[in-house]
């Protein structure tokens, strides 16, 4: 897995984190490791870029859901607990309102991935970059 | 026909588990979405008997797979201690999502995306894990 990061300027700074290949238990902890170095520089916003995403396990999905309460400011949940990670992030808010973590364009597969964990209504999930980062 | 894989149980070699997965899955007639659908499902078995099963010790996985009618069937065996994936009961999806158990977000994908999960401790002590999967 490779993981590049580009900065967009919507209303707001937003950085675009891209995900190349499988981001699986063997590299999930760098992703989040990517995202809180991101947070530290003051960038409040992620777009979380899965276009070249060809594979997300379910240590992929805790890493998102991480992400999400980074950027909202809570404290990053126990990863051993992954269905309860996964759903946390939905105690707080209604579906779809994550404001600081959006996807990407994400292929079908793992598109699949994120309808079945239950994960899919928790984020705004948007096909254009330019829309995605407008959005926010 | 049979495929059989014998891997080192770490994070690294989930990518070489699913790639001969896909393989031999392609290689014993499945479509598209039945490989992918087993690709996830023993990458997140595979993941649980590393992390959780051998837990930072050395050891192996021995994958295989072997077509059963219009059914593919993976095993995968370990020497880890004996855990029973099949016991985790599933989540209540109607429950309040504060009151959901913790834990078992891998398994509960793996009876997502599988037909059948079946589990026996082996004469040596260790694990196998069988996977079905109809071919559609």
């Amino acid at each position: 897995m490779n993981i590049s990061v580009s900065q967009a300027q919507g209303r707001v700074p937003v950085a675009v984190l891209s995900v190349q290949g499988d981001l699986d238990a063997s590299n999930y902890q760098d992703l989040i490791a990517k995202a809180k170095d991101i947070h530290r520089t003051g960038t409040g916003h992620i777009l979380l870029d899965l276009t070249h995403t060809s594979f997300v396990s379910s240590s992929g999905l805790v890493a998102i859901h991480s992400i999400a309460m980074l950027l909202r400011g809570e404290e990053l949940p126990d990863t051993e607990h992954g269905w309860a990670s996964i759903h946390a992030v939905g105690q707080k808010l209604p579906p779809g309102a994550q404001p600081y973590l959006k996807l990407l364009n994400p292929q079908p597969k793992v598109d699949r991935t994120l309808e079945k964990a239950g994960l899919k209504g928790f984020f705004e999930i948007h096909t254009d970059l330019s829309t995605a980062v407008a959005s926010f | 026909m049979e495929h059989t894989l014998d891997v080192a149980a770490e994070l690294k070699n989930l990518a070489v588990i699913r790639h001969f997965i896909e393989d031999s899955a392609k290689r014993l007639g499945a479509g598209l979405n039945t490989i992918e659908d087993l690709i996830q499902a023993v990458d997140e078995s595979a993941a649980n008997i590393i992390l959780h099963g051998y837990k930072g010790r050395s050891g192996k996985i021995v994958v295989e797979i072997r077509k059963e009618g219009s059914a593919l069937v993976v095993c995968l065996r370990d020497q880890a201690r004996p855990f029973d994936p099949t016991r985790v009961p599933p989540p209540d999806l109607t429950l309040p999502l504060e009151e959901r158990r913790l834990g078992g977000l891998g398994v509960y994908l793996t009876r997502q995306l599988t037909d059948g999960m079946s589990h026996r401790v082996t004469s040596e002590g260790g694990n196998e894990l069988t996977l079905r999967k109809k071919i559609r």
